[in-house]
């Protein structure tokens, strides 16, 4: 029964969606809102349900590895190692997708109720919902996927979904440009995700998420072998020898740079903030953009066997946090400071997974949830307050205190959260973060310095998190509203800072009717309507209390407790101080960040206005968010878009030039010259008909005998056929001695039985090892040698002697074997073995005795094979009708021995 | 197998030729009756083809076979048939081509009755192409396509109409002749081992040349069909060709005669030649993965939405060829499922390109911009193609382009290869989005600039019909591609375990190679051909 819930927290969204989706345009806003809301309602109310079941199943009846699985069908299958593998849509709910999926459904409800508020003037009300509901379908396929490729639907599903969102305002051609951004560098990610999880699948037999992860644990050599790639024998640096582990943990978190926004494929993520808030929200902080942890975390016992991979998921991370962080510092755009925000807590995540911290990193994940939607929808309800959409300069604010009691306990509660105080959620995550990392130095053993470098940047990182959050805080809510963004005034204020092209502080009509409802903007600002403090209230309690639902309050063990069935681990170990210290350095940052901000911004100070004049490169730097967006376009994007110009040039010029213009050329010009033999000029016809006969005349005066052998000779006799020509007469010199054997006769053709005494050479026949070496005749005289030796074939080959590697790789009989020597007698060859193998009438010759090969005989060195026959080479002389002679001869195998294969057809059809 | 003689095929295909002679006697003045008969036949010949869906088609045997001699002397035949390979592309014959037709009256003002008679023989010619097991026929049929695609861009087509037409009918033509040259090869040393003449694809296929001889007649074959597909080097007709076409004609172009190129690897050049074949794996499987990048690259850049389509034709085409390429299963598998989905998410996007075209004369993107404005329902069918075309999991696109994916990666024939081979056609994944998004942006996100524009009529309800089964194939595929995956199973496995026991067999039989005189009696040569587990009961049975 609970297992069919399972399909039910999928489905609910999915059918909210299609019939908002092809109904809602006709539909009132309430039916769009109820079945918005209902579907995602009913879908938490399973997956509470399904959780419930979960704990009952773990607690009450006792299983360690509680899982619930449900299988819908078999989607397709693939063939791998000669076994079928299946690959059916099943979801499976344990405790790490347990968690997620009411992660995912409860805050995706506050932010589906707080939408029908925020975007109550919106006239594509009904797409919007759509969207929203289908991004939530995913986003639980994502999660609750059993296998990598169930999963990759969500995958690329929540993408598409976030490109639909991201560009919802589609007339702004920047919105609709982010959304595309978002979705490229997504699907940069995907690439890597769909090569990490083929090299996975090579290596467990499957694609379940299970299988692997117990693969991982049974038989990690299995992950751990060097991967086999690339051309054989290729050299380190082309293919660097790495772990099937290391690389396809890799892929993977290229995947994750992307939908997780790390570096280097971030930039995505602020660009995002043109989406509507409420998406901001969702997915742009709570759900989707965690999902990359969440991959991380359930394949976790695969990332532990790859240290290379983590500690480079920890170094990005660690980078990614502390540089998201400082671009966070001097931002004025409150979404913007969020975005970064979300940037650098995300960077947080992964340095702690990276450290092997998945359970801390996984918390932080759902910590971030509670506080980070809270943030956003705060923000959302002072945009909403002071008339501003998608945009709100922080320096124009002030005061709002007074205004949105509500907005601003909410938003100074997560503030506290996520700047780490104590007792908050934020606090326990992060202080497990940096418990983790400073543990995992053992686990680093090849770079001993990794754990505190990554521990020392994540403090400063937690410093600087405070601190911009609270100037954020201070300029909002606190002192005296400072009168809101003016439209008028917006662009100039915007280009305060510059000229340097933030295309999306330009971003101020979207949409006529949305100027026209927030047309509001110098009236007061008020609080929002119930529908979105409500949300704003249930996330701020979670803000503050969702730590305590795992935790006692100095340990989280209870968290990593229930995690562990799903999770892997490494081998940490950490001393009793550590704790104490993570959390002193914790405090510290906390301290520090929200003083500073504090003596800045609240008391009110000229410090960091001086200190802006001061590094003014540092500040403009940071204002330009370090100028990563301007490098990519001047570098990556710059050069592949070359490079389609080159392409489209190169096909249009080069390739369909050759295969058109150039063969049309030929045709021309070839045909050019066929005309001109077709002159219609008859001296010219006359001309050409003369040389020709001059030619003809020519050949029949030269008479030419072309002696060949009729049939192949079997024994002596050899049947022998010269050119008929006019009035030819022929007379023939078997033997070669001289003399002529016959009288002249008009008979081209003759007979002539070979008498021992008449073969005086003989021709070996060799036939190499290898089939595409085609059979050599040598032709030797008596005393004459057969040299072996090695060395390039082609000159051995010309010089009429045989090479070592044409007798295959076995000829030797011992170590230092030497070369077998081949010399001619009378009676035909003499072999000395030696040290190859030599076969004879099938039986192996010893090394000293002199073998002989008569005419007729065949031996086999190694894999080749020599046969003997006799040689001779009979004249012919012709006479033609006006008396020119000419001598021609022929040279002749008698009797041919037939080739090996033609021995071996013989030998199957007569087994037959 | 079905044992009881069955004329199904020959109806199939000459329910259209029968109907296009109709045609050629009615008066040109029955417009109406034209344009209704046409369709109707077609769509006859698409409910009379839903019952080759009956058959069995858990063994590898051809289904509905028929077989007539038809020159003793030469043994020439008309045998036809159809297996698991050529199923789902002779239905997405039958289903693409009324719909073309159908869509395309609006379009089509002169000539009306020529014009149906064209896509009639043209229909009639595709499904003879499909059936034929006997290399003649094939071929008959093969050149019979290109006469009615010739009039049909040369006559309807756009400005340089018959520059595109006469470039396409060249190119294919320089092919097809090596081709014949081949075929003529072929059974002269059929005549020569076996002493008679046979053009039959079962008794042609029991011949084992020698490795070199099969490089070059698989060349020729190889070089016919890449054309077709069509691969790197050899596309550049193709974007002339769908650029000046008119939309009926593209949609056909598109979604089935290319893949009578991939096909014609599939049933004819690498069954007949698969040492050849063996041999130019590597290069063709390079060219694929090259075809894909670069196809991509050039679309990317393209002004004009239809040239852009038109090389994303070759992107993913190339991800056919490398699915082909990778021998496995699974890679095969994708790769006709990918035949078919192109043609669907191809045939489509053809189609919206031609709505749009018929509305504004133009299909420069720059003259477009803020299109969702104003033609909500022709923007959500184009995104929603578009997902389909780069392959989005839920989409038909996706299940073809991982398998062969997963199949170039896993390949055993390509060997360390495999996986480079994928990690260069992954990257066609990301281009795809790129080169897609970019039309999808220009054309309707952002605002609507053009006041031409501005009163743009949404989808007609013929359009709709023409358009809703597609989306509903795109997202049955893609959630349900099984039923179209088992069928092909049995098949396909039969012709890889053919291939590359022939292949194993033209290894350990040295005689075979590079021995043109030795005559080799194909008794002996299937006698050698190891049979795993009676798979290759077909191959014996003379």
């Amino acid at each position: 029964m609970y297992q069919k819930a399972l399909l039910g927290i999928v489905l609910f969204p999915l059918i909210g969606a299609i019939a908002n989706g092809v109904f809602g345009r006709k539909a009132g806003r309430n039916v769009v809102h109820a079945v918005a809301v209902l579907s995602v309602a009913c879908s938490f109310a399973l997956a509470l349900y399904a959780f419930g079941s979960l704990l009952h199943l773990r607690y009450g009846q006792g299983e360690e590895a509680a899982s619930i699985t449900y299988t819908a069908y078999e989607w397709f299958s693939l063939s791998l190692n000669h076994r079928t593998l299946s690959i059916p849509v099943r979801f499976v709910m344990d405790s790490l997708s347990g968690v997620m999926t009411l992660v995912v459904t409860g805050i995706g409800l506050l932010i589906h109720i707080y939408s029908t508020g925020y975007m109550s003037e919106e006239p594509s009300y009904a797409r919007f919902f759509a969207y929203l509901n289908l991004f939530t379908a995913s986003m639980l396929i994502l999660i609750l996927g059993s296998s990598l490729p169930v999963m990759f639907v969500g995958w690329e599903g929540v993408g598409v979904c976030s490109y639909l969102l991201i560009g919802f305002w589609y007339e702004n051609p920047n919105y609709a440009a982010a959304g595309r951004k978002a979705f490229v560098a997504n699907r940069i990610g995907d690439f890597g995700v769909i090569l990490g999880m083929f090299l996975l699948a090579t290596a467990a037999n499957s694609l379940e998420f299970t299988d692997i992860n117990e693969l991982a644990h049974v038989r990690p050599t299995q992950f751990t072998s060097a991967l086999a790639l690339g051309p054989q024998g290729a050299p380190f640096w082309v293919i660097p020898s790495i772990s099937l582990a290391t690389a396809a943990t890799l892929f993977l978190f290229l995947g994750c740079t992307g939908k997780s926004a790390q570096l280097p494929l971030y930039v995505w993520l602020p660009d995002a903030m043109a989406g509507p808030t409420p998406v901001s929200a969702l997915i742009h902080a709570a759900t989707m953009v965690t999902s990359g942890i969440y991959l991380v975390c359930r394949l976790s016992p695969v990332f532990a066997l790859a240290p290379a991979t983590m500690a480079v998921m920890a170094i990005i991370g660690a980078v990614t946090a502390l540089m998201a962080a400082s671009v966070g510092l001097v931002q004025n755009d409150i979404k913007k400071i969020l975005a970064y925000s979300t940037v650098s807590q995300l960077g947080f995540m992964f340095a702690a997974v990276g450290c092997g911290a998945f359970a801390a990193g996984f918390m932080h994940v759902y910590t971030h949830a509670f506080f980070k939607a809270c943030l956003f929808l705060g923000a959302g309800s002072v945009m909403h307050a002071v008339g501003a959409h998608g945009d709100a300069d922080i320096r124009t604010l002030g005061g709002l205190r007074k205004y949105m009691p509500l907005t601003n306990v909410t938003f100074l509660v997560s503030c506290l959260a996520i700047a780490g105080v104590p007792l908050f959620s934020g606090f326990f995550s992060k202080d497990e973060i940096l418990v983790g990392v400073l543990s995992s130095a053992g686990y680093f053993s090849f770079a001993p310095w990794l754990a505190p470098t990554v521990f020392g940047m994540l403090v400063l990182g937690a410093t600087m998190t405070a601190f911009y959050m609270f100037r954020l805080y201070f300029l909002t809510f606190s002192g005296e509203f400072r009168g809101g963004p003016v439209h008028e005034t917006h662009a100039p204020a915007a280009g305060a800072h510059g000229d340097h092209g933030d295309h999306e502080d330009e971003r101020h009509d979207h949409d006529a009717a949305h100027d026209h409802d927030h047309g509001h903007a110098h009236h007061e600002p008020h609080e929002s309507p119930p529908s979105m403090t409500i949300p704003l209230i249930v996330l701020g309690v979670g803000a503050v209390f969702a730590g305590y639902v795992w935790i006692g309050i100095v340990h989280f063990e209870p968290w990593v407790k229930w995690l562990e069935p799903s999770l892997g681990s490494i081998h940490a170990e950490h001393g009793h101080a550590t704790p104490y210290i993570a959390m002193a350095f914790g405090l510290l940052a906390a301290v520090v960040g929200i003083g500073l901000a504090f003596q800045f911004y609240y008391k009110g100070s000229e410090v960091p206005a001086k200190l802006a004049t001061q590094f003014g490169g540092l500040h403009r730097l940071l204002m330009d968010k370090w100028r990563v967006d301007e490098l990519y376009d001047a570098t990556v994007l710059a050069g592949s878009r070359g490079l389609a110009r080159l392409c489209a040039a190169f096909d249009k010029y080069v390739v369909d030039g050759i295969l058109t213009h150039v063969s049309s050329q030929a045709v021309a010009s070839l045909s050019f010259l066929f005309t001109r033999f077709q002159t219609g000029l008859v001296h010219a016809y006359g001309a050409v008909m003369a040389v020709g006969l001059f030619f003809v005349a020519f050949h029949f005066v030269v008479p030419h005998a072309d002696p060949a052998v009729v049939g192949d000779p079997t024994g002596l006799s050899v049947e022998l056929a010269a050119n008929q020509g006019l009035g030819y007469e022929y007379r023939w010199d078997f033997d070669a001695d001289g003399r002529f054997d016959t009288e002249w006769s008009n008979d081209s053709k003759a007979e002539h039985a070979f008498s021992d005494a008449d073969i005086v050479r003989f021709a070996v026949v060799f036939e190499g090892a290898g089939y595409g070496a085609r059979p050599r005749t040598l032709v030797v005289a008596p005393k004459q040698e057969i040299k072996v030796s090695s060395g390039a074939l082609t000159r051995i080959m010309t010089r009429g002697e045989l090479s070592l590697d044409e007798l295959g790789e076995s000829w030797q009989r011992g170590e230092d074997a030497a070369a077998p020597l081949i010399k001619a007698d009378e009676q035909g060859l003499l072999i000395k073995p030696r040290g190859a193998r030599v076969r004879k009438a099938g039986a192996v010759q010893p090394a000293d005795a002199e073998v002989r090969v008569s005419r007729g005989e065949h031996v086999s060195i190694g894999e080749a094979r020599l046969s003997v026959s006799g040689y001779v080479k009979p004249r012919v002389q012709v006479r033609n009708a006006f008396g020119m002679e000419r001598t021609e001869s022929v040279g002749v195998v008698v009797p041919k021995v037939p080739p090996r294969i033609t021995a071996e057809i013989a030998a199957v059809q007569g087994s037959k | 197998m079905t044992t009881e003689p069955s004329h199904l095929l020959s109806l199939l295909c000459g329910l259209p030729l029968l109907a296009a002679l109709a045609v050629l006697f009615t008066p040109r003045q029955m417009a109406g009756f034209i344009r209704g008969f046409t369709v109707f036949v077609m769509v006859l010949t698409f409910v009379l083809s839903l019952r080759l869906l009956g058959a069995d088609y858990g063994t590898a045997a051809m289904q509905f076979s028929e077989r007539h001699v038809l020159v003793p002397a030469y043994g020439v035949t008309y045998s036809l048939g159809i297996d698991g390979m050529s199923l789902w592309l002779v239905l997405l014959t039958t289903f693409i081509t009324p719909l073309a037709t159908y869509a395309s009256w609006t379009h089509i003002e002169t000539k009306l009755k020529e014009y149906a008679l064209s896509m009639l023989l043209l229909e009639s010619a595709m499904l003879g192409a499909f059936f034929a097991l006997d290399v003649l026929l094939f071929y008959v049929f093969w050149e019979l396509m290109l006469v009615p695609m010739l009039l049909i861009i040369g006559i309807w087509g756009g400005v340089q109409r018959v520059y595109a037409a006469v470039k396409f009918f060249l190119f294919t033509m320089v092919g097809s002749l090596l081709m014949l040259v081949a075929i003529l090869y072929l059974v002269q040393q059929f005549k020569e081992q076996t002493g008679h003449y046979s053009f039959e694809l079962r008794e042609l296929k029991l011949l084992l040349l020698p490795a070199t001889t099969q490089l070059w007649l698989f060349s020729a074959f190889a070089l016919a069909f890449a054309i077709k597909v069509p691969m790197f080097p050899v596309h550049t007709w193709l974007p002339d060709a769908h650029v000046q076409a008119p939309t009926g004609g593209s949609v056909i172009l598109a979604a089935v005669m290319l893949k009578l190129g991939t096909y014609g690897f599939l049933r004819f050049a690498m069954p007949l030649f698969p040492s050849g074949s063996h041999r130019a794996s590597s290069t063709l499987a390079l060219l694929a993965v090259i075809g894909i990048i670069y196809g991509a690259y050039c679309a990317w850049v393209q002004p004009d939405v239809k040239k852009l389509v038109a090389y994303s034709s070759v992107s993913h085409l190339g991800f056919v060829m490398l699915g082909i390429y990778s021998l496995s299963s699974h890679g095969l598998r994708g790769s006709i499922l990918q035949m078919v989905n192109h043609g669907i998410s191809t045939g489509a996007l053809f189609l919206l390109v031609g709505v749009i075209y018929e509305r504004r004369h133009t299909r420069l993107l720059d003259d477009f911009g803020g299109l969702a404005k104003v033609m909500p329902n022709f923007t959500v069918i184009f995104v929603i193609v578009t997902m389909s075309s780069i392959g989005l999991p839920t989409t038909n696109g996706f299940v073809g382009e991982f398998m062969i994916l997963a199949g170039a990666f896993m390949s055993e024939t390509l060997g360390r290869h495999g996986p480079i081979a994928c990690f260069f056609a992954a990257t066609g994944v990301i281009l795809a989005a790129i080169y897609m998004l970019h039309a999808v942006l220009k054309m309707f996100w952002g605002p609507l600039t053009n006041h031409e524009n501005r009163d743009l009529p949404d989808l007609t309800r013929r359009e709709h019909l023409v358009l809703a089964p597609l989306v509903a194939l795109i997202f049955y595929i893609g959630l349900f591609p099984n039923p179209l995956l088992k069928p092909m199973s049995a098949s396909v496995d039969r012709f890889s375990l053919e291939y590359l026991a022939k292949l194993r067999a033209g290894d350990q039989n040295p005689e075979a190679r590079g021995m043109l005189q030795e005559s080799f009696v194909p008794a002996g040569a299937t006698a050698a051909v190891k049979v795993p587990d009676g798979a290759l009961a077909v191959g014996g049975a003379r």
